[in-house]
């Protein structure tokens, strides 16, 4: 029998030659629509059970959380993988850190535009050579405290926050993992000081702080920011008022939320604590952005508006134009000092006879 | 190479400068002596010493009422300092290692954390007090500016430590209290160990006199 040449493998010659018809016929095959060609929807699929599958779905516990049993005491020794602790991580990651920073930013850009259309608001009569005391040395002490250990609390909370993000890029992993242990270590043992502080600002100043007939007619005036025209108010305004509501109110979720984080001594297991952090970072970044507002206004935003809680006196004209019912009170009352005074009592120079008593340190 | 130096050779300069400019510092007030009295006594001068050291502890009556927030600052300042300073673990560990070799029991943690919140309370309040307040705002100078302003680096410094898990933070917060101790002996830090000597010199004076001051 004679076969073709090229079909004999053995053959020397018509070796190569068979393996290159091969590999055409193969290559000319449609592999990939073979390859791509759906199982028949006659034939069942094979049911191919993982074993361990069962055993994951409990451990991981997301059809229902269960608690195993441990010789092991303690909150949450049961639990082996806390299902919530992956929905906490991807909302921290996906939308507190992206949402809570274009949020700041926000506001910071916002200022910064107002504050480039607005410029800084005069006191439109100019400064009086009358001032009326505001702050006495207690409420401007508690109010500095507080200020300062919100700041603290603020910078080195940001920087947990953001620090991952932002400063790891700038820093190195090395020297953020420092300053991220210092910023955790002072936020915590600083944290407490804040319940302090709100305790002290609540009880000084809430009774100045209880709406009162005109504060509507201030909110739906904008509080004098649209338009030129000052807008009536008592000693605090409405926007002042709602600033410390949301002080004592976001202040108290934020303190409770932090004394959950820092001291787990109350029986609280990780879904409380990761319902705490989430309250806690958003209670704070509110309360930031609101801060923020309040620094601008005390600092860049209005001429004479951080002058009381610097001197405990603000200007009589500043006070007629922010403050008018109160001012209006204060000077019938005969409270209002001349610069001089003022300057003689703020630096305590001899006191003219006829002031007396009529000093902030006595009482007023 | 900071971190040794910082450890090593600054740590003994400065406990050298702090133990003997605070002896010498007792010692120039002891050796100045006092104006002999040749008034006939009407009182112990001892008896009106000792009841002076303890009863400034407690104030007068005025400033309980005028200053009440200074006051109770102080208390919690000092006494957390106090404690912070000679219970704190960390702080006993050291004392024991490079200075005396005896070791004492520390504070429990909470305990520790109650002082920790009441020194750093306390210090904020009395400094804001120095700075707001027209009158002690007068009376003080940059030396009790500077003083409030290292003891509060030290007690910072060691609190953004409290993880002891990073070398350069612990040599940060040596660091601030090695320059504590250089400037103790030359400031009015000094009331630390002054104010027995003060009360009970003014205490003696006036017992003498037959006066209950």
């Amino acid at each position: 029998m004679i076969r073709p040449k090229i079909l004999q493998f053995d053959d020397g010659d018509g070796r190569s030659a068979g393996w290159l018809l091969l590999l055409l016929i193969l290559y000319s095959l449609p592999l990939d629509t073979i390859a791509k060609e759906p199982i028949s929807k006659d034939l069942p699929a094979a049911a191919v059970l993982n074993p361990a599958a069962e055993l994951w779905r409990d451990v991981r516990q997301r059809d229902q959380p269960t608690t195993g049993s441990t010789q092991v005491r303690g909150v949450d020794s049961g639990v082996l993988i806390n299902a919530y602790g992956d929905q906490w991580r991807k909302f921290r990651m996906q939308q507190l850190i992206p949402v809570g920073g274009y949020a700041l930013m926000g506001i910071v850009i916002a200022l910064a535009v107002f504050y480039l259309m607005r410029g800084k608001v005069p006191i439109e009569g100019s400064e009086s050579d009358k001032k009326l005391p505001r702050y006495s040395t207690y409420e401007r002490m508690i109010h500095w405290f507080m200020a300062s250990i919100f700041l603290f609390l603020a910078i080195t909370g940001l920087i947990l926050l953001f620090g991952r993000p932002v400063l790891i890029p700038m820093l190195g992993k090395e020297a953020f993992s420092i300053l991220a242990s210092a910023c955790k270590e002072g936020h915590n043992l600083i944290g407490p000081l804040f319940l302090f502080a709100l305790i002290l600002v609540f009880s000084q100043f809430v009774r100045r702080n209880i709406y009162q007939k005109g504060d509507l007619n201030w909110l739906l005036k904008g509080g004098g920011i649209v338009g030129k025209k000052h807008v009536s108010s008592n000693f605090f305004n409405m926007g002042e008022k709602t600033m410390f509501w949301m002080l004592v109110f976001v202040g108290a979720v934020i303190v409770i939320s932090g004394l959950v984080l820092v001291f787990p001594l109350f029986g609280q297991g990780r879904e409380w604590m990761e319902l705490a952090h989430v309250g806690h970072a958003i209670g704070a970044l509110l309360m930031i952005g609101v801060i923020i507002g309040h620094i601008y206004i005390g600092t860049i935003g209005m001429q004479g508006a951080i002058e009381g809680m610097k001197t405990g006196y603000c200007d009589l004209n500043w006070a007629k134009e922010h403050h008018d019912l109160w001012a209006g009170r204060a000077e019938e009352r005969g409270e209002a000092l001349s610069n001089e005074e003022v300057a003689q009592l703020t630096h305590n120079h001899p006191l003219p006879s006829s002031l007396g008593v009529r000093t902030q340190e006595a009482g007023k | 190479m900071i971190g040794q130096f910082i450890d090593g050779p600054l740590w003994t300069f400065s406990l050298t400068v702090f133990l003997i400019g605070v002896v010498w510092r007792i010692a120039a007030i002891l050796m100045a002596g006092k104006r002999p009295d040749l008034a006939t006594p009407k009182g112990s001068a001892g008896a009106g010493a000792l009841r002076a050291v303890f009863s400034r502890f407690l104030p007068e009556r005025t400033v309980t009422t005028q200053g009440r927030l200074p006051l109770i600052a102080g208390y919690l300042f000092h006494l957390g300092l106090f404690a912070l300073l000679f219970f704190a673990q960390p702080h006993i560990d050291f004392i024991a290692e490079k200075i005396t070799g005896l070791s004492w029991p520390a504070m429990p943690h909470w305990a520790f954390i109650v002082a920790a919140e009441f020194a750093f309370a306390g210090l904020i309040l009395l400094w804001l007090h120095r700075i707001l307040h027209p009158v002690t705002r007068l009376l003080s100078d940059l030396d009790d500016h500077i003083g409030a302003v290292l003891v509060f680096l030290v007690m910072l410094t060691g609190c953004l430590a409290l993880a002891q898990a990073f070398e350069p933070l612990r040599l940060i917060h040596l660091l601030s209290a090695e320059l504590l101790l250089i400037y103790f002996p030359f400031s009015k830090l000094m009331h630390a160990f002054t104010f027995v000597m003060s009360r009970s010199y003014t205490g003696a004076t006036m017992g003498r006199k037959g006066v209950n001051a």
